[in-house]
């Protein structure tokens, strides 16, 4: 403790006396949540930048995910003790955290260009940007058997008409047709949330109107339909009977080992396939939710977490330096190598290698052809009700109807957007 | 027919408790011998490949080392914020207890209040930053300290006054000061009460794991249970790894129970002939 304490008083003094001292030897603390693969990641890309800047060291410090890290990280901002770099949420949960008090903007920076346009606006508060992304976007959809639908002779649904029809051919051969999982509530929401592509499709200014308070999911339909599938899923008798006390992982291996022939995910959810059942990575692919258009088919993006400097760091040119070089090519490529390639890349000038899994081979169309993604509402809105996914829940186990379950939507996210205190609300 | 009565309710509570404690103590062990796919289940099966040694191995090996830190720092914290607890609460209880004034109704209401108002965070950050004690290991023994000296000296309290007051009396008597009286005749006299305070508090502290992770943050202030983190997150959790994590960390407060069993049963039942 002591050794720790003269440090840091030697190096205040220093960099108050001296400015060059300060840069001899600086230490940048770092704050990720704790998902293994994050780790090995930031390990790997650490290595790549304290080997080019030998007068940097990064150390990082873990973080709980989910409820208490977004307590961790409030907290931790309120009280100026911010790590010099730290990892969070972009959209709905960055705005949350008030970065306009909190954060440094990196809108001059040189390398807040290497950063594609579609990531800027989920990191983006009054006129300032203040995030670099960390790994690669995300499409919410739903994943499917590969050997299950090749058995059945399915075609790979595009509209959710053509979905529900597999469905019920995969009923009719005896087999489980859609995989849920609501001991794990998050995965509950789904169904509801990867519709925001058809939702725009229908109404392309809904994300400003509600969050205006001009629109309703109860009374928008396109909206409504959400809520409206994931009754119907359930009505069907499509779902995997243990579906109220199944996990995340049952999914998955119920996905991965044709027990389920689809399972709604996001499609990080590749890495854990790989990390669980290498062996099974083949027989996984994936496919955007269809919406009733057939001929407007398209996918619902969410945008990973990205990096930050809190304004309580002392060190903020390096922190800087830190954040352009996760924010390059070269950081790219070193996530592909230690982790595999999970979906495009948000820097400019990356690339993937020739030989992905099947799921992430099924994601990229959507992003080549241009016009085919839309981001999820919690990026283009503030507002996300905090008990969305106990709602979900009711609603996909029958408890509660698709409208019944939108009315109280809507009323559960009044209080979020008074607590942020936007107009009209 | 009667003899046969008690033989079968004493098997119907060995049962129950074989459920209660031995079944997710099995569990654990179970999980923490499978390999990743297999814990992934989180199911009784037998492991179809056990690796023991490997588990054990990369949890120790985890992030640097981390869980040999913890364990120094878990042990340190529980140690002296449990010295402490014993040392305070005593004098308070004894000196409650022993002499009525009329502060005595404000500092039971302090004490009451400690038991009964949650502690908030941000400000307790707040008040540590401005006296120099956050972040560091003697700010959270003082924390531990602080949020759990309520119970103890209520516990102390109750348990002095079984001690005749005759004792100080003639210890004075013999020419005891104050301090000695306390230390060389009250205290030893206190020794059960004060093993039931060193077992349940030092589970307590050594089993805590929000005031850490609010009050000590940092990479090298890690602590047992702040471990487990390691290897859960929301999207993807090794199973197998944590529950080995878990099985280690269980181990120091096993190894505390099976050495000082006697002492902890004595002074438990002591306490309970003498009240």
């Amino acid at each position: 403790m002591t050794i720790r304490l003269n440090k840091l008083l030697l190096g205040t003094t220093a960099a108050g006396l001296i400015a060059t001292a300060a840069a001899a030897e600086t230490e940048l603390t770092f704050l990720v949540d704790v998902a293994p693969d994050t780790i090995a990641v930031f390990e790997a890309i650490i290595d790549a930048f304290e080997a080019q800047n030998p007068d940097i060291t990064v150390e990082i410090e873990t973080r709980p995910s989910g409820g208490e890290g977004d307590n961790i990280v409030k907290t931790r901002l309120a009280t100026g003790e911010m790590t010099d770099v730290f990892l969070y949420n972009t959209g709905s949960l960055f705005q949350a955290i008030n970065p306009e008090n909190f954060l440094v903007p990196i809108t001059d920076q040189p390398y807040a260009d290497n950063i594609i346009d579609s990531f800027l606006q989920t990191v983006t508060a009054g006129e300032n940007v203040y995030g670099v992304p960390t790994s690669t976007a995300m499409g919410g959809g739903i994943f499917y058997n590969i050997p299950i639908y090749e058995q059945l002779g399915l075609e790979v649904p595009t509209s959710w008409e053509a979905f529900m029809a597999n469905n019920q051919a995969i009923k009719d051969a005896g087999m489980v047709a859609v995989a849920q999982t609501y001991r794990d509530t998050w995965t509950s929401q789904l169904f509801v949330l990867s519709d925001y592509y058809n939702i725009q499709a229908d109404v392309p200014d809904f994300a400003e109107l509600y969050t205006m308070n001009e629109a309703k999911i109860a009374t928008t339909p396109a909206a409504l339909r959400g809520f409206e599938k994931l009754q119907e899923v359930y009505e069907g008798g499509f779902l995997n009977e243990d579906f109220g006390a199944a996990t995340f992982d049952d999914g998955l291996r119920m996905l991965a080992n044709g027990e389920a022939a689809h399972y709604p995910m996001l499609t990080f959810a590749v890495g854990a396939i790989q990390a669980t059942y290498p062996e099974r990575l083949n027989d996984v692919g994936f496919f955007a939710q269809p919406g009733d258009d057939a001929d407007n088919n398209g996918l619902t993006v969410w945008m990973p977490s990205g990096l930050y400097i809190p304004q309580s760091s002392e060190n903020q040119e390096e922190a800087h330096k830190f954040l352009a070089f996760v924010a390059s090519v070269e950081a790219c490529d070193i996530q592909t190598a230690t982790i595999g390639a999970q979906g495009p890349y948000l820097i400019k000038g990356c690339t993937l290698p020739d030989e992905v899994p099947p799921a992430v081979a099924d994601l990229l169309p959507y992003f080549q052809d241009g016009g085919q993604t839309a981001p999820a509402l919690e990026f283009l809105s503030p507002i996300k009700g905090p008990a969305l996914e106990q709602i979900t829940v009711e609603v996909g186990s029958g408890i509660r109807n698709a409208l019944d379950g939108a009315e109280l939507y809507d009323n559960d996210v009044r209080k979020q957007a008074q607590q942020l205190g936007l107009p009209n609300w | 027919m009667k003899q046969l009565r008690p033989a079968i309710l004493g098997c119907i509570t060995l049962v129950v408790f074989c459920v209660i404690f031995v079944v997710p103590f099995f569990f654990i062990a179970l999980q923490a011998v499978k390999d990743r796919q297999g814990s992934s289940l989180l199911n009784f099966s037998w492991p179809s490949e056990t690796q023991l040694w490997q588990n054990l191995v990369d949890v120790v090996q985890a992030r640097d080392y981390q869980l040999l830190l913890a364990y120094f720092n878990s042990t340190v914290i529980t140690v002296f914020s449990v010295t402490g607890l014993v040392i305070f609460a005593a004098m308070v209880g004894y000196v409650l207890q022993r002499r009525p004034s009329k502060w005595n109704k404000y500092v039971n209401f302090a004490v009451l209040a400690g038991l009964m108002i949650p502690p908030a965070v941000v400000p307790t950050i707040w008040l540590l930053q401005q006296i120099g004690l956050f972040k560091t290991i003697h700010g959270m023994i003082l924390i531990e300290i602080a949020y759990n000296l309520s119970f103890s000296i209520l516990l102390y309290r109750a348990f002095i006054a079984t001690v005749p007051r005759d004792l100080d009396e003639a210890a004075r008597i013999d020419g005891a000061k104050p301090l000695q009286l306390f230390f060389r005749v009250i205290l030893p006299l206190l020794k059960p009460v004060t093993v039931t305070n060193i077992v349940v508090q030092s589970i307590a502290i050594f089993n805590d794991f929000t005031n850490p992770l609010y009050y000590l943050p940092g990479k090298d202030n890690v602590t047992v249970q702040l471990t487990l983190y390691n290897f859960q997150s929301q999207f993807s959790t090794q199973y197998h790894l944590l529950f080995m994590n878990i099985l280690l960390v269980t181990i120091p407060p096993l190894i505390v129970f099976i050495f000082f069993n006697k002492q902890i049963v004595e002074g438990m039942t002591a306490g309970a002939v003498k009240g």
